[in-house]
C-alpha cells in the first residue's frame, strides 16, 4: 500500500455493490495534490458511486480511500478535507446567497465580521459579487451553481468534489463555465475531481482525465494522450470520432505489425508488443483518415483500404463523409470544409481511404 | 395561385370546416369555452356553497333575537355578551390552551416521524408507510375516543402497566376526566394530521439538501433548526392549524375524557343549541372561524401556505 501524501487522494481496491450490481470493481488509482482531475465516462458507468465514495457519502463494499495520505474510509462527508458541489441546483432555498455561502462557516462558528468578509471574497472570485442578498430562486441557473461553488470553497478544503456541476446549463454557458470552473481551480490551487460525461468539459477543464466505465477505471491520462494515443479499445470508441477495425496480427517485425482486416492487409505500429495471431482492433480518428485520389493512392506511403461513398454531412468547419468497407461496416471521414477544393464524390462511386501508418492505433482485445 | 390548384392548404381547410360542422354539445365537451370553463367554476361553487355561505349564515344568525325554538331577523350583541360573561368565555380560553398543548405534543411527537420516513425510508416505501397513519382514521372517532377510558382510568391499562414496571406505586387519578386527558385524546386523535402535513412539506425538501447538511457538517440540531423546520414550515403550520382547530371544536373529546364541566368551543355550541339558544351558537360559531381566520392568515403571511402544495404542482 503506496501511502504518497503528495497525493490528494488515493482510492485502493475500491469497490461498491448495490445488492447485486457491481457499481464499482476494485478501482485503484491516485490523483495528484492541485490537480484538475475529471472522470468521464458513460450512464451508469460508475463516475458517481466513485465520486461519493471519495466524499464519504456512501460506504464502499471494499476498499480503502486515503487523503493526503491519511486512511478516510470510515469517516463521514464532514469530517473528511473534501467539499461537494452538487449536480442539481442544491442551495438551501430559504436562504440568501450570502447566507448559503456562509452556512458552512457558521457551522464552525466563525466570527461575524470574518466570516462576512469570507463571505465576499468568495463571491467576488465566482464573479458574484453584491449579489449576497438576493435569495437562490432569484438567479440563473449558472448562477447557482457559482454560489453552490462559492459554498464549497469558502470552507478551503483540499478537495473538491464536482458532480456533472454544469449538466443542467445549456451548451454556452456550460464552455463559458468551463473556462470559468478552470480558472477558479488554478487560483485556489486545490484538487478537483469533476465528474462529466461531456467529453468537450472533460478536454477543457482536465489536466488528468479518467475514463470510468462498466465500475472499472479504464484508462487515463492527459487530455491529449486520452485523446490522441488511446490505449484502450474502449477509450478509442469513446473518446474524439474513432473508427474501429477488428482484425488480427498476421506478422510483427521491428516496431511494425501486420494486420489483417479481412477485406486488407495493412500496417501499423506495434506499440503494446502484440504477437502474431493476436486479435486486435485498429482505430483511427475519423479527421486522420482522407478520401484519396488514384493517383494519391499510387504515391505510396499510405495505408489504403477500398470503400464506397455513401454521402456527405456538412458541420460548418468539418465535413463528414460516411463510406462502406467491402465487409459492410460503415465509417466516417471527415475533412476541413474550407480545404483547397476538394475532390466531390458521388453516392455508389468506389473510393480509396487512406491514412498515414503512425496515425493508427492496435488495442488488443 | 388559386385554391383549386393547391391542395397543399387544402387539408387544413377541410379540417376546419370539419370543426365546424361538429353539433354544439360536442363544441361544449371539447371546446375551449365549453365545459373547460364550467369545470374551471367549480371549485368557485363549492367553496361558495360550503364555506363562504355557512360562515356568512353563521355570523348573521349570531346577532338574530334569540326566540322561544328559534330565531327571528334582527340585530343584537345580546349572544356575544353572554359568551363573554359568563364561564363559557374562560372555558373556551381553556380549551385553547388545551389545544395548543396537544399541538406542541403532536409536533414534537409527529414530525420527527414525518422527517425519519421522508429521510430514512426507502422511496418507494414511504407513501406506504404514511399510509399506515390512516389506518386509525378507519375507526369511528367516538369509539377511538372511549376506547381511551379503559386505557386512562385509575385502573387501566396505562396505571397497571407503570405500576407493573415499578415507575409508580401508586395508581395516577388524574389522567382521565382531567384536562391531562382531554389534551391525551387530543394528542392521539389529531397527531397523524402532524404526520401527514409534516411528511407533505418534507416531501418539498430535496434529498440533496440533508447531503449538503453533511457535507456542510451540521449535526443533527443544526440540521433540524437551521434548515429542516425553515423548509417544513408551512406544512408543520397547516398542521398546527388543523390540530388547534379540531382541538377546539371536537367536544366528543372534553366530554368522554374531560370529566364533568370540561367543554371546548364544540361543546359549548352543542350545549347552546340543546338548550334552544340559536343565537349563542352561533356567536362561538362565529368566534371559532375568526380565531381559525385570523391563524391562517398570520400563517400565510409568515411561511406562504401555498408552497406546502408544490410537490403537487
Ligand atoms: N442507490 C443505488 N441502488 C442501486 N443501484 C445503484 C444505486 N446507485 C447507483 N446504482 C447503480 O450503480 C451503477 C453506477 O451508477 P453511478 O450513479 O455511479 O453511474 P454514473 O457513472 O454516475 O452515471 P451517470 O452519468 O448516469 O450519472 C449503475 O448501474 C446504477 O444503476
Ligand atoms: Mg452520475
Amino acid at each position: 500500500m503506496s501511502q504518497n501524501a503528495d497525493n490528494a487522494v488515493e482510492v485502493i481496491d475500491l469497490s461498491k455493490n448495490y445488492g447485486p450490481v457491481a457499481a464499482l470493481k476494485e478501482v485503484s488509482f491516485s490523483i495528484e495534490s492541485g490537480k484538475y482531475f475529471v472522470l468521464l465516462g458513460p450512464s451508469g458507468g460508475g463516475k458517481t458511486t466513485l465520486l461519493r465514495l471519495i466524499g464519504g457519502f456512501i460506504k464502499p463494499s471494499a476498499g480503502t480511500v486515503l487523503l493526503h495520505g491519511r486512511d478516510v474510509t470510515d469517516l463521514a462527508p464532514n469530517e473528511r478535507p473534501t467539499s461537494m458541489v452538487f449536480q442539481s441546483y442544491a442551495l438551501f432555498p430559504h436562504m440568501s446567497v450570502a447566507k448559503n455561502v456562509g452556512y458552512g462557516l457558521k457551522l464552525r462558528r466563525m466570527r461575524k465580521a470574518e466570516l462576512d468578509e469570507r463571505v465576499e471574497e468568495m463571491l467576488a472570485m465566482v464573479g458574484l459579487e453584491g449579489y449576497g442578498a438576493r435569495m437562490p430562486h432569484e438567479l440563473s441557473g449558472g448562477q447557482q451553481q457559482r454560489v453552490q461553488l462559492a459554498r464549497s470553497l469558502v470552507l478551503q478544503s483540499d478537495v473538491l468534489l464536482l458532480d456533472e456541476p454544469l449538466a443542467a446549463l445549456d451548451a454556452k454557458l456550460r464552455k463559458d463555465m468551463c473556462l470559468e470552473l478552470k480558472r477558479i481551480q488554478e487560483k485556489v490551487g486545490i484538487t478537483f475531481i469533476h465528474v462529466t460525461h461531456n467529453q468537450e468539459e472533460a478536454m477543457t477543464v482536465a489536466d488528468r482525465i479518467a475514463i470510468v466505465a462498466g465500475g472499472e477505471l479504464v484508462e487515463q491520462g492527459a487530455p491529449r494522450d486520452v485523446y490522441e494515443r488511446p490505449v484502450r479499445r474502449f477509450t478509442a470508441d469513446f473518446i474524439g470520432e474513432n473508427n474501429l477495425f477488428d482484425g488480427r496480427v498476421t506478422k510483427t517485425g521491428g516496431n511494425a505489425a501486420t494486420v489483417d482486416l479481412d477485406f486488407a492487409t495493412v500496417q501499423a505500429l506495434n506499440g503494446n508488443g502484440l504477437a502474431a495471431g493476436q486479435a486486435v482492433a485498429l482505430s483511427i480518428r475519423s479527421e486522420l483518415l482522407g478520401l484519396l485520389t488514384p493517383a494519391d493512392a499510387e504515391n505510396g506511403g499510405l495505408q489504403t483500404i477500398p470503400a464506397e461513398y455513401l454521402e456527405e454531412v456538412y458541420l460548418g468547419l468539418t465535413t463528414s463523409h460516411l463510406v462502406r468497407l467491402p465487409n459492410g461496416q460503415e465509417i466516417m471521414v471527415r475533412t476541413l470544409s474550407n480545404g483547397e477544393a476538394a475532390a466531390t464524390f458521388e453516392p455508389g462511386q468506389t473510393v480509396t481511404v487512406g491514412w498515414k501508418t503512425e496515425a493508427a492505433r492496435l488495442h488488443p482485445d | 395561385m388559386t385554391a383549386e390548384t393547391s391542395p397543399a392548404i387544402e387539408p387544413p381547410a377541410g379540417r376546419g370546416r370539419d370543426i365546424a360542422a361538429k353539433p354544439r354539445w360536442r363544441r361544449f365537451l371539447t371546446g375551449e369555452d365549453g365545459i373547460q370553463k364550467v369545470v374551471f367554476y367549480i371549485p368557485l361553487v363549492f367553496m361558495t356553497l360550503f364555506f363562504a355561505l355557512p360562515v356568512a349564515l353563521t355570523l348573521v344568525w349570531s346577532v338574530f333575537e334569540r326566540t322561544r325554538f328559534w330565531m327571528e331577523p334582527g340585530f343584537t350583541l345580546f349572544a356575544y355578551e353572554t359568551f363573554f360573561t359568563s364561564a363559557r368565555a374562560e372555558n373556551f380560553l381553556h380549551a385553547m390552551m388545551h389545544s395548543a398543548g396537544a399541538v406542541v405534543i403532536s409536533f414534537v411527537l409527529g414530525f420527527p416521524i414525518a422527517v425519519f420516513v421522508r429521510r430514512r425510508v426507502p422511496e418507494i416505501a414511504q407513501h406506504r408507510v404514511i399510509l399506515l397513519f390512516i389506518l386509525p382514521f378507519m375507526i369511528s372517532e367516538l369509539i377511538r375516543i372511549f376506547a381511551l377510558r379503559p386505557v386512562l382510568s385509575r385502573h387501566g391499562l396505562l396505571n397497571s402497566f407503570l405500576m407493573d414496571i415499578g415507575v409508580i406505586s401508586e395508581p395516577i387519578s388524574a389522567i382521565l376526566f382531567t384536562p391531562l386527558g382531554v389534551v391525551i385524546g387530543e394528542v392521539l386523535s389529531f397527531l397523524p394530521f402532524m404526520v401527514f402535513s409534516g411528511f407533505l412539506a418534507m416531501e418539498a425538501v430535496q434529498k440533496y439538501v440533508f447531503e449538503v447538511c453533511d457535507d456542510l457538517g451540521a449535526g443533527t440540531v443544526s440540521t433540524f433548526k437551521d434548515i429542516i423546520v425553515p423548509l417544513a414550515a408551512p406544512g408543520i403550520f397547516a398542521g398546527s392549524v388543523f390540530i388547534f382547530v379540531n382541538g377546539l371544536g371536537v367536544g366528543l373529546i372534553p366530554n368522554i375524557l374531560g370529566g364533568p364541566g370540561a367543554t371546548n368551543a364544540g361543546s359549548i355550541v352543542f350545549e347552546s343549541i340543546v338548550a334552544l339558544d340559536f343565537p349563542l351558537a352561533m356567536a362561538v360559531s362565529a368566534i371559532m372561524i375568526v380565531t381559525l381566520m385570523a391563524l391562517l392568515y398570520i400563517g400565510h403571511r409568515l411561511f406562504d401556505l401555498t408552497r406546502i402544495l408544490e410537490p403537487i404542482s
